[in-house]
């Protein structure tokens, strides 16, 4: 009680009173800085889709691109290239209109080695964009890219104003930063708030949206609140419209307040995963591999950990994911007993202090992740299951600072994050392919099947190809027991009852995306 | 004079031992809140040293299908968030949080009382030393613990290493202090002036007659250490999982605040308990062993 009262204190100073004119959202943690292309960062991609644009959009069930800056395109027969016709009613914040030239600057300046932009992938491996008239951008790529429209909706491919780039420089993203998008980028305190306004011109929502422009706010403000007791005491004192980080465990709370609404974002694909290191030689065996990810009980995690937060994840990719595959999902199977006859066939042998050991060497893995979120527990439960079949997990929880620095060196056996992704060749194209070695391919996975699969899949001409070889990889992976998926974690929105036509999206762990349709009731 | 008469009077009457002074005990039992806390700190190392043996269930094992249950006939102080017995983990987390506590004690007090003897006797190391002891003094113990486990990582070693360089400055300074008194009395130069060795002057004169202050220092520092064990614990410093340790398991317990307050209450009323008897006893031989205090 006294931390409710300490964070509804805290909540107050922090906010003034809700005026009807802004909007107030409120998250947990802030970004490095709002440059799209710089960062692989959530919490730079929610701020980013709400003042810039991408060509296309994505629809409510997480995996149509719909028309957006782009309001059709048509498709060369080799897959290469893809033609563009833009809308020609859109213009930045600035005034300036938009046109073909804009597209062309903003991939050039990704696929810019200057920039270093760690998701330069997402937009395939570009030959060459011309703008062919004001409104037309053609879009050649080496090779077929299946996935290519799909992946222009990511916050990484929003269109950038070369003359904002170019006079706020390296503050770019910072102090500033030009877009199409329904909001317009005020003003930024790091780790305090974030301030938009509306774009009054803007007028070009996707169909997803019953309103197409402009917002219904005069202001968007984003507080940051890095205690999870004082963004539940803030919600709860009306502090705040909307969260869609709202504390997973005080969800049912939330769910109880007469002032709260909980939505949970349908669709929504994010994976907390236990990974494999099978360069190391004590999980180099993928016997003992299946041992761990069978020893433990997901839907007791799901329910006792997460407090009904997430469900089982059986399989890597999740079944309502595309290209998902159906013949992966009885690979695991949880059954105590076999795990320990595979640790026994694989030579790992009880000791005397209940430890498994082999040539003297003691069957304790480390374990690295964040020492945030949901991990730390769920670490902790599999811990507690492994203890039962003589496996003794080391956990070593890094600060999140550090932890991706130190995920990237060697010397630790198994790795936790939670992945939010958009479908099985996403996913998998990102963790699986050998060119990805060290980081993010974490795993050491060097196989020539899985690569060439793998290629097979993003240069497919048709969907059913591309299905086909996402299969196959799945399929692979998921026999070799590189991943343990334990979760499919929900993703919840938490607002204000007066708030209304809040349907929160999956996009990148981003409920509010574009939010054209929300408004508070009078 | 010969080296023999100086055995006596003031230096030999505190050879014979900090305990064996005429009714400390007694004195001690008198003190009813000393009583208390002695039997209370008495009770709960016993139960820490025999905790494998009084613990009712395996303080790793875990259950999800029993998660934060509040305390009734079968789990006396509940489950925690994966269901383990928190009473279990309590024996078990208090034998560390006292480990840790001993070890900052013990191995702080003997190279601070050390530093600060050594200070004393050898003139020319003055300087260097306290200037040391300052410089530590300056970096809190949360800070120290910070920076040891981000160089080793965090663990109980990292916190037992930062609890030592927090207690040295302060036991050198007392010890230094004490030490200097000594150093006024006849009998040290005396020693020096008859060919006594420094080694014994330094042992059986100087620092047998520094202990008993050392000693009651340290007994008030054992509390703090306690605190200061906790709260590195309590920032992730320390044990990791699934070694139960106090601080940690009070941590553990705030997310769940709102809907299993006995998570994080009851290691936190355990650290109370520690360090509440720990200063009462702290005190009590304060009381029994200064002088300025007796009347």
């Amino acid at each position: 009680m006294i931390r409710l009262a300490l964070g509804m204190s805290l909540a107050l100073c922090v906010t003034g009173p809700a005026t009807a004119q802004t909007l107030h959202l409120m998250k947990g943690i802030d970004a490095p800085h709002y440059d799209a292309q710089r960062t692989t960062w959530g919490p730079t991609s929610d701020i980013v889709n709400m003042f810039q644009d991408t060509l296309v959009a994505l629809d409510w069930d997480g995996r149509t691109p719909v028309p957006y800056l782009a309001k059709s395109w048509t498709i060369s027969e080799d897959g290469r290239t893809y033609t563009f016709k833009l809308r020609d009613d859109v213009s930045f914040c600035s005034g300036k209109k938009f046109t073909a030239e804009d597209v062309v600057y903003s991939f050039k300046r990704l696929k810019d080695p200057a920039i270093k932009a760690p998701y330069a992938w997402r937009a395939g491996v570009i030959k060459e964009l011309r703008a062919t008239d004001p409104y037309t951008v053609e879009y050649e790529l080496e090779e077929p890219y299946s996935e290519l429209l799909l992946q222009l909706t990511m916050f990484t491919n929003v269109i950038h104003n070369k003359e904002s780039v170019e006079a706020l420089g390296k503050d770019y993203g910072i102090k500033g930063a030009d877009g199409t998008g329904p909001w317009c980028f005020e003003s930024w305190q790091p780790r305090t708030e974030i301030v938009l306004k509306r774009h009054d011109a803007y007028k070009w929502g996707p169909s997803l949206y019953k309103n197409k422009g402009p917002v219904k706010f005069e202001k968007l403000s984003v507080k940051i609140m890095p205690e999870e007791s004082s963004r539940v005491a803030a919600m709860m004192a009306g502090q705040f419209d909307m969260t869609h980080q709202f504390p997973p465990q005080f969800i049912a709370q939330a769910r109880a307040a007469p002032m709260l609404t909980v939505t949970p974002a349908k669709p929504n694909f994010q994976l907390l995963y236990f990974g494999f290191k099978t360069t190391r030689p004590m999980v180099s065996d993928k016997r003992v591999r299946e041992a761990m990810s069978i020893a433990i009980n997901r839907a007791e995690i799901a329910k006792g950990v997460l407090l009904g937060n997430a469900d089982p994840a059986f399989t890597i990719v999740d079944s309502d994911a595309l290209d998902h595959d159906a013949g992966t999902r009885g690979i695991v199977k949880e059954d105590v007993e076999r795990a320990k006859a595979l640790l026994d066939e694989a030579g790992w042998k009880i000791g005397s202090d209940g430890v498994r050991e082999k040539d003297s060497i003691k069957l304790q893995p480390k374990v690295y992740y964040t020492q945030a979120g949901n991990t730390p527990r769920v670490a902790e439960a599999i811990q507690g299951y492994l203890r039962r079949i003589g496996v003794q997990w080391q956990l070593q929880p890094w600060d999140s600072t550090i932890a991706s620095a130190k995920m990237a060196e060697q010397d630790y056996e198994i790795w936790s994050v939670t992945v939010p992704y958009l479908s099985a060749g996403d996913l998998m194209n990102i963790y699986f392919d050998s060119r990805n070695i060290p980081t993010p391919n974490r795993m050491n996975w060097k196989d020539t099947e899985t690569d060439e699969w793998l290629k097979q899949g993003r240069s497919a001409l048709t969907d059913t190809d591309r299905a086909k070889y996402y299969a196959l990889v799945q399929q692979k992976v998921m026999r070799e027991h590189l991943w343990m998926p334990v979760l499919n974690i929900n993703m919840d929105q938490v607002a204000n009852k007066k708030i209304t036509d809040a349907r929160p999206h999956m996009i990148y762990q981003n409920t509010f995306y574009k939010g054209l349709d929300v408004s508070r009731q009078k | 004079m010969s080296a023999e008469t100086l055995d006596t009077g003031f230096a030999r009457e505190s050879e014979t031992g900090v305990f064996a002074r005429a009714g400390v005990l007694r004195r001690l039992a008198r003190d009813r809140a000393a009583a208390l806390a002695g039997l209370v700190l008495t009770v709960i190392v016993l139960a820490a040293l025999f905790a494998p043996w009084i613990a009712p269930y395996d303080p790793y094992f875990t259950d999800l299908t029993k998660v934060m249950r509040p305390p009734d006939a079968e789990h006396w102080f509940g489950t925690d968030n994966t269901g383990r017995d928190i009473l279990s983990r309590v024996i078990f987390g208090t034998r560390n949080t006292l480990i840790l506590g001993l070890v900052g004690v013990i191995v702080g007090g003997l190279i601070g009382g050390i530093m600060g003897i050594f200070a004393t006797y050898y003139r020319r190391l003055d300087g260097w030393i306290m200037r040391l002891v300052d410089i530590m003094l300056a970096f809190p113990a949360i800070l120290i613990g910070l920076a040891v486990a981000a160089i080793f990582g965090a663990g109980l070693s990292a916190v037992a290493i930062a609890l030592v360089v927090a207690t040295v400055p302060a036991v050198a300074r007392e010890a230094r202090g004490a030490a200097m008194g000594v150093m006024g009395h006849d009998f040290m130069e005396a020693g020096r002036a008859v060919g006594v060795s420094d080694g014994a002057l330094i042992w059986r004169y100087l620092t047998l007659n520094c202990i008993s202050t050392i000693f009651v220092f340290l007994t008030l520092r054992f509390g703090q250490i306690i605190l200061t064990g906790s709260a590195l614990g309590f920032l992730g410093m320390g044990a990791q999982p699934p070694t139960a340790e106090l601080g940690m398991m009070a941590a553990q317990g705030r997310d769940f605040l709102f809907m299993a307050p006995h998570i994080a209450t009851i290691p936190s009323c355990v650290i109370f308990v520690i360090v509440l008897a720990a200063n009462l006893l702290g005190d009590a031989f304060r009381d029994v062993f200064d002088p300025r205090l007796q009347t």
